[in-house]
């Protein structure tokens, strides 16, 4: 078909339109020999996929394996009412199937077949009401929230910023021009409005990178709805292409609650549940998200996700029910961060530099201010089932688990510590680990002996 | 509900002590209380009567094993060695910082040399009922402990060094983690497979009771 192109001898237009008919064509011959070699069976226990029409592909995914389905549906497949189904599967690698162009009846009734043997096991009373409306919903004062607080933005405007300089320049440059024409034709301009204009121009940068975000997030997460189905949760949002989520309650490992400055502004936090980090070659981890929700609805979030067993702490970081860490974590920042290295480098570049290299010691106020806020920050609180760990620097995380998910736990002493009485307990999570600084060796040994009981007796599987 | 109790984990045996029933088959010998206990109720435990880790004894690692990692560093350091004294051949190499180098590597030696001894000292394990212990570190310490119900796979190697000594590492594997989440090297070869059979056997019947 190329040889047939070339060959042609035309003006542009018809050699474009031939290659224009020639490539969809082929387009069209590509997707209906896929389409014709895409050929899947649903057995009792798992899924079978055969693809591909020159390099041949044979999927069989376990429905034990499978953590979650999720679907995704785009303009088209939503005129045409069909979904993509993707399936995340635990621990195996490079063996993500998906199923594209199914009908939504198709994916529910799957959903609701590899759900149900676990679904089975707990029959609650509540799930028919759970069932009937969203847990979340957001709306477009919640997608405004979201574009804010994305951190792209900030993350463009910290590139953007040095440049801002440059651009600057070529401005006043500008302006300068601008000013000799206007007086030139006798309309008097001092400098200050030149200024404003350039200040208009930042304003309007930033602006529009809001915008963007905030349209990002309408795009993304546009009618977010989160249902809770039995034991299995599921989000749905999405503009233009819808996307649906679903996890199990009994795969989370650990929830985290995240609160950026803007957030914090805002008084809205990030909801997420994590999932076990499947092993091999890309270690990929499923986070279920609630892009904004206030501490309230977070903390009966999580009393439902946690269900029966836990849930019954606060994840708000605001809560005074966290016990703080000891200041020495703090004094001991300082010391081995701030001041040792400061005075050593002062000390070491005062040879060379002279008087100039006691500009190294700024270094121990910065270090000084952020272990401070650190500590401040820092906290734990626990009860027979979980514990909640408060950490940050502008803003506030904090990360709940039940103790009977732990994998490993670690207690650690420095030697600093072991002076002080005070350890370091380390909980190693499916989904990572989660560490609990600076507390009183004999609390944290406590803790260690707690969670191993919690472990090695708890019958119910983790994952 | 403590019939419910020693159903639930298998075997184990029941002692009355003054304070209430002393069940072995409990991971810890957990002393559980009789008041207000009812068929489906749980009893609370108190923090305090849990099993400390404190008082364990250590199982050291083998004797030998501070050798091989003499040996090992001792290898290491001789090509070090040989590759500064060809420098030396270099000609337009001032002499003084090869002086630097020899001395730097007789400190690096020393510390090879001396440290094996002191930080095997501090490396030891305990193997419980249910789970594994163990400790490292001279000046940052730390004790790790597995539970056998959380291990995906178990893992014995050794190098050529290990060989020549009789020497295996251990590695055990939980979900989650990357690489060996706890390595004990310098183990007897048979303790390291005794100890991969008893962990595995205990990891397997830990899920077949879940």
């Amino acid at each position: 078909m190329i040889a047939v192109l070339i060959a042609y001898q035309g003006d542009l237009v018809s050699r474009l339109t031939l290659g224009g008919i020639a490539f969809a064509i082929i387009v069209a011959a590509a997707s209906l020999l896929s389409y014709w070699f895409f050929r899947f069976q649903i057995s009792d226990d798992s899924i079978l996929i055969r693809q591909g029409v020159i390099k041949k592909k044979q999927l069989d995914i376990k429905f034990d394996r499978i953590q979650g389905i999720n679907t995704k549906q785009n303009p088209i497949y939503r005129l045409l009412g069909l979904v993509t189904v993707s399936f995340d599967t635990a621990g195996s690698a490079g063996n993500e199937g998906n199923l594209p162009a199914v009908t939504r009846g198709f994916a529910d009734s799957l959903r609701e077949r590899i759900g149900k043997p676990r679904t089975a096991e707990i029959a609650d009373d509540e799930d028919s009401e759970a069932k009937a409306g969203a847990l979340v919903h957001l709306n477009w004062l919640d997608m405004i929230r979201i574009g804010l607080a994305d951190r792209r933005a900030l993350i463009v405007f910290a590139f953007v910023g040095p440049l801002m300089e440059r651009i600057d320049e070529d401005i006043d440059r500008y302006i300068e021009n601008f000013i000799s024409i206007a007086a030139a034709n006798g309309i008097e301009l001092d400098t200050a409005s030149g200024i404003s204009i350039g200040l208009a121009i930042f304003v309007a940068v930033i602006l529009l990178f809001i915008i963007v975000s905030i349209a990002a997030a309408f795009l993304r997460y546009h009618n977010f709805q989160l249902f809770l189905d039995g034991r299995t949760l599921r989000s749905h949002a999405g503009l233009v292409t819808a996307h649906e989520h679903s996890m199990e309650l009994g795969k989370i490992q650990t929830l985290r609650l995240q609160q950026g400055i803007v957030q914090r502004l805002l008084r809205r936090y990030r909801f997420t549940a994590r999932q076990a980090i499947s092993s091999g070659k890309n270690r990929s981890q499923k986070v279920f998200v609630v892009p904004v929700v206030t501490a309230e609805l977070a903390d009966t979030l999580r009393k439902k996700f946690l269900a029966p067993e836990g849930g019954r702490l606060s994840q708000d970081p605001t809560s005074d029910r966290f016990v703080s860490i000891s200041p020495h974590y703090m004094r001991s920042k300082v010391l081995f961060i701030g001041l040792l290295p400061s005075l050593s480098t002062a000390a070491a570049l005062s040879i060379p530099l002279g008087a100039a290299a006691l500009i190294f010691l700024l270094w121990l106020p910065a270090v000084a201010t952020m272990s401070y806020r650190n500590w401040k920050r820092a906290g734990f609180m626990h009860d027979d089932q979980e514990i909640i760990r408060r950490s940050g620097l502008l803003g506030y995380r904090t990360v709940g688990l039940l103790f009977r998910k732990v994998q490993r736990v670690t207690v650690s002493q420095s030697r600093y510590q072991r002076r002080k009485g005070l350890a370091s307990l380390r909980m190693y999570m499916a989904s990572g680990s989660v560490r609990v600084p600076y507390i009183e060796h004999g609390k944290a040994k406590q803790l260690r002996d707690y969670i191993l009981y919690k472990v090695e007796s708890s019958r119910r599987a983790w994952h | 509900m403590y019939l419910c109790q020693i159903a639930a984990t298998g075997n184990g045996a029941i002692e009355t002590t003054e304070n209430g029933m002393r069940i072995s088959g409990l991971p810890y010998n957990a002393v559980l209380f009789s008041h207000g206990a009812t068929m489906f109720e749980n009893p609370e435990i108190a923090l305090d009567e849990l099993p400390h880790t404190d008082d364990l004894d250590w199982e050291r690692l083998h004797p030998l094993y501070a050798r091989a990692m003499r040996v090992a560093s001792a290898i290491i350091l001789t090509i070090i060695a040989v590759a500064i004294t060809a420098l030396n051949f270099v000609p337009k190499i001032p002499l003084a910082p090869v002086a630097v180098l020899y001395s730097l590597l007789a400190i690096a030696t020393a510390v090879a040399m001396t440290w094996p001894g002191i930080s095997i000292q501090r490396r030891g394990y305990v193997l419980r009922d249910k789970d594994i212990l163990f400790r490292k570190g001279v000046i940052w310490r730390s004790v790790t402990a597995i539970p056998f119900n959380r291990i995906q796979h178990v893992e014995t190697s050794s190098t050529p060094i290990d060989r020549k000594f009789g020497l295996a590492t251990l590695q055990l594997f939980t979900a989650g983690g990357s690489g060996g989440d706890l390595k004990i090297d310098g183990l007897g070869k048979d303790v390291a497979e005794s100890l991969r059979v008893f962990i595995l056997n205990k990891a397997g019947a830990a899920i077949e009771h879940a």
